[in-house]
């Protein structure tokens, strides 16, 4: 099930809340676990039974790691774990991946698995893996209890398209948490501000990308190739920030506290800066759990780089089981260990605008690498956006640019915390007007968001789950 | 304590929202045609365990449960309003053009090579074999240059027509653009259907005529002057107000409405039309459509197979037209040149074309046209030999 789904809305949101709001405590925990299995099985009837899989699994690993706790035999269940979750995942994501490149290699023709990937399934592994590790430790205590466990890892708000959550995260909440009227009225604020950017916006960048990806790329002026990218740029932050504010809110909602998940990536003044504000919970992750335990920034520079680079290239992998993903990472560890090189002190010495505008170019040129899969595409399509195809100014650019002025303008500002400071600067005038003012907006803007959301959901000519291949 | 007011007001001011459209979406029925967009809704799909395993069930649940959300047609009109505040001037594939135009829009990159070439080949063995007159209408997107939204993109359809110029050969080209470019500037497309108005397909006709002039003598005044003089524009009468078409249903927002409206000199004589081998009428106008949504039935009655007309005028000739529905208003002005008119849908048929063609020949061999608007011709001409 997709939260941008008239199923979603008004079918699922509505009774599962009810029912969570009405009854008792104890029992809160078995409404959320079935919640969650039927709001999962929905979309993957079958591979609901491979999530339950990986939750016994790792209960289970939990419950053995505290019984040899300090022994020898610790290192070999978390080994178990580890490789357990791993081959999971590698097998139902990356195994036609591997034949592929291996068939393509070599001209053998082994046959291909074929197998659909199950949603979200590099989401809830990698939260397991969390879990397991930080008992092995110390970090965080063993869960006995099989019902708070199985929550933690199918939580329907999270499940599919993140933020990971640790377990160390909501370990407390799991069992003792409470509700608001804050909660619920700020985690619903929440949740329709993100459905509004999925919707409204991305959707809306979305069908800009799709127009311009639609062309031939050989004809693609340099205008053009540029806005079409810079729009795929805008759906795919809008679209991953929206789900991840939807799932914050409503796990607010529930009366759990998850991280956030992205701060305003694309006014980053450096890659370094990009990587702390984009898709934090799993660049978090890839650190405590990669490259830290690589050695990090503490074995000298030589080391660092390498320690950048193998975890930037399973960052990319992680993204999808296709070699644009793996150069995607490159991309981006390459920017990365220049700056650790030499480019991060000229970018602190230069002002920031500049430090933004280059930030800026080097993500948009990845996103070229992520959008388009084939060297041909991603050739072909670097080639448009350097002038070499269709010249600088065509009349798509014309036409796109006045339809999508308006929209452009909005994305942008919805990029900054632009809106967010309005915001605080009304809440915190001190004048009448101004607090009234707050007030009416925190309850109008939301609304009203929600209203023009099911209006483009409803219409629904264009929506898309980008996570898929994740 | 204000906080928690606060709270509380948002909650119901969201929750009312969620709650009332979910329990006004529970208990209202469900519908089976959309008439706002002119198609038949999903129903609920039936359940079965196979069905669930494979995914389909749930899927095609969701598709259910779009298709029949409660004030379905409101949501999607403030959808497209919202579009409109955010100056977009398309919506759904159809272009807002200038004085409340509908336009359809047809991207150059859904066109390539390989299907032009298809479609010329099958073309050129179809005018070899019967000597057929070819006329593709262009869309109103190439017409009405001046109405489309600024750079709107288009596939330019003059290439085309040259190529099929070029491959059939002018004396069985008949050039409808020239005919309608010359015309942009009256009503010759519906503002609110994607189909040329009987106006439009007047011009289409005189080119027709000329054509038919051109190969049969030289004396090609005389020829543009008769046949004008046959039918009048400005004798021609309304059957119907209040049209809006299927563009209309695509975007779905207030616009002015069309009139449908046919020559009255094709009433003149008595008519044998028979549908499809069995039914048979008096007419070739369908006056129930003009009660209906899609009006534009009225010429017809919409799509057939195939339609046999038999005429009041006895000169021994037949007619072969090969078309889509741009040849229902179209094809009633050719009644007074023949005694016997047969129209095929393509679409429709499924049999070999060239040997139900030569059963349905006389002895002393018949007229063929082709009749599409550019787009159809390569979205829908195919035929097996």
């Amino acid at each position: 099930m997709v939260f941008s789904s008239v199923i979603f809305l008004f079918r699922f949101f509505p009774f599962f809340f009810l029912l969570y709001y009405l009854v008792p405590g104890r029992v809160k925990n078995l409404v959320l676990f079935l919640g969650s299995l039927f709001f999962y099985a929905w979309g993957e009837p079958v591979y609901v039974l491979l999530m339950l899989f990986s939750t016994m699994v790792d209960y289970t690993h939990g419950r053995l790691l505290e019984r040899f706790r300090g022994k020898a035999a610790a290192k070999g269940i978390l080994l178990s774990s580890v490789i357990i979750n791993l081959f999971v995942l590698c097998f139902f994501k990356y195994a036609d991946f591997l034949v592929q490149t291996v068939n393509s290699l070599t001209g053998f023709s082994l046959p291909l698995l074929d197998l659909p990937l199950p949603i979200g399934i590099s989401f809830y592994t990698f939260q397991t893996m969390s879990y397991t590790i930080d008992v092995y430790r110390g970090e965080a205590k063993v869960q006995r209890n099989l019902l708070d466990f199985g929550v933690f890892v199918t939580m329907f708000p999270q499940l599919i398209a993140g933020p990971i959550v640790k377990y160390r995260d909501v370990e407390e909440r799991l069992h003792r948490r409470s509700v608001t009227l804050t909660d619920i009225s700020a985690g619903l604020q929440r949740f329709c501000v993100g459905m509004a950017k999925k919707v409204l916006l991305a959707n809306n960048m979305g069908e800009l990308w799709t127009f311009v990806s639609a062309k031939d790329f050989g004809e693609l002026g340099m205008l053009t190739a540029w806005l079409g990218i810079i729009a795929f740029g805008f759906q795919i932050y809008f679209d991953f920030s929206g789900y991840s504010d939807m799932a914050i809110g409503m796990g607010r909602m529930l009366g759990f506290g998850f991280p956030e998940n992205f701060n305003y990536p694309y006014i980053s003044a450096s890659v370094t800066e990009f990587w702390r504000r984009w898709h934090i919970s799993l660049g978090s992750w890839f650190r405590e759990y990669v490259y830290i335990p690589l050695g990090g920034n503490r074995k000298g520079l030589p080391r660092q780089l390498f320690n950048i680079l193998v975890v930037w290239m399973l960052t990319g992998i992680w993204h999808g089981a296709g070699w644009n993903f793996l150069l995607w990472g490159l991309w981006f560890a390459l920017a990365l260990m220049l700056e650790k090189l030499f480019l991060g002190k000229v970018l602190a010495w230069l002002p920031r605008a500049a430090g933004i505008l280059y930030t800026l170019c080097v993500s948009i040129g990845g996103w070229v690498l992520f959008a388009l899969e084939t060297p041909e595409g991603i050739l072909g399509y670097f080639k448009a956006m350097a002038g070499m195809a269709g010249g600088v100014l065509d009349s798509t650019f014309l036409y796109l640019g006045r339809q999508n002025a308006a929209l452009l303008l909005i994305a942008v500002a919805a990029s900054t915390p632009l809106p967010h400071m309005l915001g605080e600067k009304l809440k915190n005038s001190r004048t009448g007007a101004g607090m009234a003012l707050y007030s009416l907006g925190g309850k109008i803007i939301p609304a009203a968001l929600l209203l023009l959301s099911i209006a483009g959901i409803v219409e629904a000519s264009y929506n898309p789950f980008l996570y898929f291949r994740f | 304590m204000n906080e928690k007011r606060n709270a509380v007001v948002t909650i119901a001011l969201i929750a009312s929202i969620l709650l009332v459209f979910t329990v006004a979406d529970l208990i209202q029925g469900d519908r089976l045609f959309s008439e706002a967009e002119n198609r038949v809704l999903a129903s609920r799909p039936k359940f079965s365990v196979e069905a669930l395993l494979q995914g389909s069930y749930t899927k095609n649940y969701e598709t259910y449960a779009t298709d029949q959300f409660v004030s379905r047609d409101k949501w999607i009109a403030i959808k497209t309003y919202t579009d409109i505040a955010l100056c977009k001037e398309e919506i759904n594939g159809v272009y807002l053009g200038k004085g409340g135009y509908l336009i359809e829009q047809h991207l150059p990159e859904d066109y390539p090579e390989e299907l032009v070439e298809e479609k010329l080949g099958m073309l050129k063995k179809l005018v070899e074999r019967w000597d057929a007159q070819v006329m593709l209408v262009p869309t109103a997107d190439n017409i009405l240059r001046e109405r489309m939204p600024a750079y709107a993109p288009y596939y330019d359809q003059t290439v085309l027509l040259g190529r099929v110029e070029e491959e059939i050969g002018s004396e069985n080209y008949i050039d409808a653009y020239a005919a309608l470019t010359e015309h942009a500037q009256e009503p010759i497309y519906y503002r609110t259907d994607h189909h040329w108005t009987s106006l439009g397909a007047y011009y289409g006709y005189l080119a027709w005529a000329q054509s038919r002039k051109d190969r049969t003598s030289q004396d090609k005044k005389a020829g543009q002057s008769e046949e004008a003089g046959r039918y009048g524009a400005e004798r021609l009468a309304t059957a119907a107000e209040g049209f809006l078409g299927t563009l209309h249903s695509k975007v779905n927002i207030k616009t002015g409405t069309d009139t449908i409206r046919y020559f009255p000199e094709t009433l003149d004589r008595p008519l044998k039309v028979t549908y499809d081998l069995k039914e048979i009428r008096d007419s070739c106008y369908e006056e129930s459509h003009l009660d209906t949504k899609n009006k534009y039935g009225f010429f017809l009655d919409d799509n057939h197979a195939l339609v046999e007309i038999n005429t009041d005028y006895h000169n021994g000739k037949t007619l072969f037209v090969i078309k889509d529905s741009y040849a229902n208003c179209f094809v009633p002005l050719l009644i007074p040149y023949y005694e016997r008119i047969y129209i095929m849908d393509l679409r429709y048929f499924n049999g070999r074309l060239f040997s139900f063609m030569e059963s349905r020949e006389p002895e002393d061999g018949m007229d063929v046209l082709v009749l599409y608007n550019c787009i159809h011709f390569l979205e829908g001409f195919r035929y097996l030999q």
